[in-house]
């Protein structure tokens, strides 16, 4: 699919509704967990609040804030009329002029505050409108997955920097910053690095101050962005030598990822391959850390622009589509080891879902 | 000045009470039941982008996501935190309150905790503004009247800095220092625009800088933008804008680099330092606007140093007021504001130049150039 392609699909939505266009809205604070319809309408990544107008003949406008950041945005998006402004919403009122025209919003509950009440105050008759931009975007753009691909290879070597850096008494903060740093320096221009070590992980949460110690197992998410198309990698390592327990249980893990690979064909559904997963851990008697506060689900979409298909999910019926970008992991917190981080980015393909990654998780040991 | 926001914020963020100790948080607290004198308490919502207020008041950065402070008038705070019961060990050694639980169903959480507080009293909303949309409306249905916006009263006490983060401003402007060294001595290597951008980042974090954000010139100044992809260019002048957060506080700095004749930045400078001399308490946005006007000659303004010169600066970029040519806004005494002065030659060619300054009663100290000089 290429981005055209969406866009005509978007504009096929759009004309099978009651509205005549639809805006999306975005404040700039790119999220991994928070999908950006203007990046999907325009593949623009905004500094600041940011709004695209999408009509039923396929005409874009783009208000973009600051100002000063528009020669960018016409760069990015040269079929899309620019609206620079400092104040996303007396652009947009600039953008659509005084319509009654049916419109639709994208992106309105993420919106803070702030805007959203002008927005609303600007174009009462606004309604809920998520899923024309959203629904047609669940399957990535060849272009979305060429840079998928890149921020794979910059997550693999990402990681093969961790595990020449990573030793006792280094910080979990000084290790992720060094980390988001290092993939900066391979062409990403973000990096989602989720990353802590204990004795005995409970989660996988943000790094604080904490100071790495011997025997330490450190579990990091590293999720580079490459042209604003994330990627991610879960990974797993010891600073020492790893029990046989660690290793025959981190091997259950991969079994149950490597299920829930199998799992994800067209047709399938994104609760099926969660159900995959669960079975195997469920054979060994995990049954009950295969739900909350244990685990939310086992896998998710990879944004910034949509991030669709959503989680690898008991509740997630969404039915996979070639060309369908998402995480597959079953990171699982087991009560002999911790918590154990296992996972890759996953492409639907007619045959099957793809792994990007050259080389899949294996528990790794740092000497020291 | 607005960046590229990161995805999570990774850099250190630990509360350490021999920077700002726990009396110090208990006076900015009195401070603000002062300013609300009929509040039972506050609520305060912070979230990776827009946190300042909940940072003043808890020491607490929200790397992943948004938290809210829970905070009575008498008696102990408590904190919920996004993310679930498995993030509460993380986020522990961010903040000094020590009762912390998950953010779920926020609404139903907060009005548990407002049926604590004393009948009738009216509620402080902080952050209320960052708030996602549907999450501000579950509030005002739960909530309704009792809310009263508690962000204007906390930016005039967040403006005025306290000895103690005067000390973590001047770390900042320390490793801002280290960062532009770094940048200027990779610019005078010939090093392409975003290799220079990148050691001085690296440089940052080294010196433990907690956030880093870029942005540079590929067009002689003419126009900024963030990091993207790496590129082959060495632009000539190198203009950029770096900015460091160390300690939970901001410095930034325009530099503009030219390997030949620096004249366009000479005369940007001399502007700035016109309005650097003048930055006295009482001083208006509008004045010195005028100041950088008048100063210009034939040149133009730049529009990076135009619309928006300057703003207060600290626990975030750009705290209110901005400064505007038609703001009355005055310059306040113990603020720190972050000033800009930048030109446009005929050729479209530009430079911008900065720095920060704190007011003090007896006049202006330039706390960035750290040397003093603008």
């Amino acid at each position: 699919m290429t981005f055209e392609q969406r866009l005509a699909a978007i504009r096929a939505s759009l004309e099978a509704s009651r509205f005549d266009c639809v805006i999306a809205l975005h404040d700039g604070a790119h999220f991994i967990e928070k999908p950006d319809p203007v990046m999907v309408l325009t593949g623009f990544k905004a500094l600041g609040p940011v709004a695209a107008v999408f009509d039923r003949a396929g005409a874009a406008s783009l208000v973009v804030t600051p100002s000063w950041d528009a020669e960018r945005a016409s760069e990015t998006c040269p079929n899309a009329k620019i609206v620079p402004q400092d104040d996303v919403i007396v652009g947009l009122a600039k953008a659509i002029g005084s319509s009654d025209a049916a419109v639709g919003v994208a992106g309105l509950a993420a919106t803070p505050y702030s805007t959203a009440r002008r927005f609303v105050d600007l174009i009462p008759q606004a309604q809920r409108a998520d899923a024309i931009v959203f629904k047609p975007a669940q399957r990535k753009t060849e272009t979305e997955l060429t840079h998928a691909r890149e921020a794979t290879r910059i997550a693999e070597l990402g990681y093969r920097h961790l595990l020449d850096i990573a030793r006792p008494g280094i910080s979990e903060d000084e290790l992720a910053a060094e980390l988001r740093w290092h993939s900066k320096s391979l062409g990403a221009e973000d990096n989602f690095v989720l990353l802590c070590a204990a004795a005995h992980n409970r989660a996988v949460a943000p790094s604080n101050g904490r100071r790495m110690q011997p025997g330490d197992t450190i579990v990091c998410e590293i999720t580079p962005s490459y042209r604003g198309q994330l990627a991610q990698i879960c990974r797993t390592i010891v600073l020492g030598e790893a029990s046989i327990l660690l290793h025959r249980k981190y091997e259950l893990v991969v079994t149950s990822m490597r299920a829930g690979f199998r799992a994800a064909r067209p047709g399938a559904t994104m609760a099926d391959i969660c159900r995959a997963m669960n079975a195997v851990l469920e054979a060994e008697g995990y049954a009950e850390f295969c739900h909350p506060p244990h685990i939310r689900r086992r896998g998710h979409g990879l944004g910034f622009g949509s991030i669709g298909p959503g989680d690898v999910a008991l509740d997630n019926a969404t039915a996979l589509e070639p060309d369908m970008l998402f995480m597959i992991h079953p990171n699982q917190y087991l009560p002999e080891t911790g918590y154990l981080l296992c996972g890759e980015p996953a492409i639907v393909t007619p045959h099957g879902a793809q792994a990007l990654t050259r080389q899949q998780a294996a528990l790794a040991e740092i000497a020291f | 000045m607005q960046t590229m926001h990161p995805t999570l914020l990774v850099g250190p963020g630990d509360w350490d009470p021999r920077q700002i100790p726990r009396e110090e948080y208990d006076d900015r607290l009195a401070t603000l039941w002062r300013n609300h004198d009929h509040a039972g308490g506050a609520i305060v919502y912070g979230n990776s982008r827009d946190h300042a207020a909940l940072f003043y008041l808890t020491h607490f950065t929200p790397k992943l996501e948004a938290a809210i402070a829970l905070i009575p008038s008498r008696g102990e705070p408590q904190m919920l935190i996004g993310g679930g019961p498995n993030m509460l060990p993380a986020a522990r050694p961010l903040t000094f309150i020590s009762t912390l639980a998950p953010l779920r169903d926020a609404s139903k959480s907060v009005a548990d905790w407002v049926r604590g507080l004393e009948a009738g009293s009216s509620l402080v909303l902080i952050g209320g503004d960052a708030m996602p949309f549907d999450l501000r409306r579950t509030f005002e249905d739960v909530l309704g009247t009792r809310l009263e916006d508690g962000d204007a009263s906390l930016q005039v006490c967040m403006r005025r800095k306290s000895a103690r983060e005067l000390q973590i401003l001047r770390e900042s402007c320390l490793t801002l220092d280290a960062a532009i060294i770094a940048f200027r001595d990779a610019a005078h290597n010939n090093k392409s625009a975003t290799d220079c951008i990148l050691v001085a980042e690296y440089a940052a974090l080294q010196r433990g800088a907690q956030d880093m954000r870029s942005l540079f010139s590929v067009d002689g100044g003419r126009t900024l933008r963030p990091f993207d992809i790496p590129i082959s260019q060495r632009p000539e002048p190198l203009q950029a804008y770096l900015a460091v957060r160390h300690g939970g506080y901001w410095a930034d700095a325009f530099v503009c680099i030219a390997a030949q004749d620096g004249e366009l930045e000479r005369k940007a400078a001399k502007t700035l330092r016109a309005m650097v001399a003048e930055a006295k308490a009482g001083l208006s946005g509008r004045q010195l606007y005028q100041i950088a006007d008048a100063s210009r000659g034939a040149l133009r303004l730049h529009p990076l140093a135009d619309q928006v010169f300057g703003s207060s600066i600290g626990l975030s970029l750009d705290e209110r007021p901005l400064l505007t040519p038609d703001s009355d806004a005055t310059l306040e005494p113990d603020a720190v504001y972050s000033l800009r002065a930048g030109l446009v030659d005929e050729a479209g060619a530009g430079a911008v130049v900065s720095a920060m300054v704190l007011v003090t009663d007896s006049g202006p100290q330039v706390l960035w150039p750290t040397d003093g000089c603008p």
